[in-house]
């Protein structure tokens, strides 16, 4: 298993195309890990980019900490990964809590940042916020109490309820990320969210209760475009080639120039609403 | 004499077996030792194996049967249900034919 070691962390990577010339990082969201981008999603881009996955940290098999889950010791450690794999440089996507990584790198170290892309990032001050990613986690128990644990199969079924399970009561039992995430309530506020300079990409589900969140980042970043997908909060395991396809066009070079070259096309704005 | 005439593939057995190494090695010796792992066995429905243990093992199988086998690449043009029913026999096939 690859894995890397930080200085604060040792987290569990995976490389698609290590030859691309380009390289987009993806974060994955709370209670996840990588394999959410690792089966469709990455090896669409991977055609074109270098692709690098990690797990975050206490996620999939990346160390487990009790501590620093909040953007700034996130971001800490995704510069780390960066030097240490020796990216000067990369395009960015990130999916739920991931996309408030991907969004606060831009926003802390917009060099090494190429473009942005924010899949389903939910505004941390709505107060259902942490109620939707309650529900995501009980729904993805159900799932899998509905799929494998049948009567025949319930050993086997039982070592994914506890494996999930064990996941849910660490993070939140044992770790700060309920405090570290209400910490960041005023996160889409901050000044340097407005500040975003990149050309950012932003994927909502239609009928996802994080829509508002999606249109108040297109509000707020200067050169930003929303694009509503067909599925909710789980959007990237709903339509996975649809986002990846959203990627794909989005960060291909000359995506630019073409959006430059047609008249109809959006253009940077100032900024209109405060 | 078949083996003789044939070159050096791997017989689905020994595929079948490095395979089931690979399980072991991902899920945990107390719970193989529960299952009854064949080419039948299913990834999901049978082996109730996760996202993030079929990653494991595709690592797995990249890196020992060589980069000929795009394990992943294979992966990716499968849907979600093709993923769910996919069985451990697909897998050795997948290989055969690769070699």
């Amino acid at each position: 298993m690859p894995v890397i070691d930080l200085p604060n962390i040792r987290l569990h990577v995976q490389e698609l195309n290590p030859g691309g010339r380009e390289t987009i990082i993806m974060v994955h969201g709370m209670f996840s890990n990588l394999a959410v981008y690792y089966f469709n999603i990455a090896p669409m881009l991977a055609k074109h980019f270098r692709v690098v996955l990690f797990d975050m940290k206490g996620h999939g098999m990346s160390g487990k900490v009790k501590t620093g889950y909040d953007l700034t010791s996130m971001t800490n450690d995704l510069h780390d990964l960066m030097d240490a794999l020796g990216i000067e440089k990369a395009h960015l996507a990130g999916y739920s809590y991931g996309g408030l990584v991907a969004l606060k790198m831009a926003a802390r170290f917009p060099e090494r940042v190429g473009k942005l892309a924010i899949i389903e990032g939910p505004d941390p001050s709505e107060q259902e916020t942490l109620a939707i990613i309650d529900t995501y986690s009980k729904e993805f128990l159900i799932h899998y109490i509905e799929n494998f644990a049948d009567t025949t199969r319930l050993l086997a079924g039982k070592r994914q309820l506890e494996k999930n399970h064990r996941m849910y009561e660490f993070l939140f039992n044992e770790t700060s990320i309920r405090s570290d995430m209400e910490a960041e309530k005023a996160f889409f506020n901050d000044p340097s969210v407005a500040a975003i300079p990149h050309e950012t990409l932003l994927i909502y589900g239609e009928d996802s209760n994080c829509v508002p969140s999606g249109r108040t980042l297109a509000s707020r970043i200067p050169n930003a475009k929303l694009v509503l997908a067909p599925g909710d909060h789980n959007v990237p395991v709903q339509q996975p080639e649809v986002i990846g396809k959203e990627l794909e066009k989005f960060l291909k070079p000359g995506h630019r120039r073409l959006l430059e070259k047609h008249p109809g096309a959006r253009r940077p704005r100032p900024t209109e609403i405060d | 004499m078949d083996q003789l005439i044939q070159e050096n593939k791997l017989s689905k057995e020994e595929i079948f077996e490095t395979l089931n190494q690979f399980i072991t090695e991902v899920i945990g010796e107390e719970f193989v030792e529960e299952m009854d792992i064949t080419p039948a066995s299913s990834f999901t429905k049978d082996l109730e194996m996760d996202s993030i243990e079929i990653v494991a093992f595709s690592e797995k199988v990249k890196n020992h049967f060589g980069p000929n086998i795009d394990f992943t690449g294979w992966l990716s043009n499968m849907d979600l249900d093709e993923i769910i029913r996919l069985k451990l026999e697909d897998i050795i096939n997948y290989i055969r034919e690769c070699q």
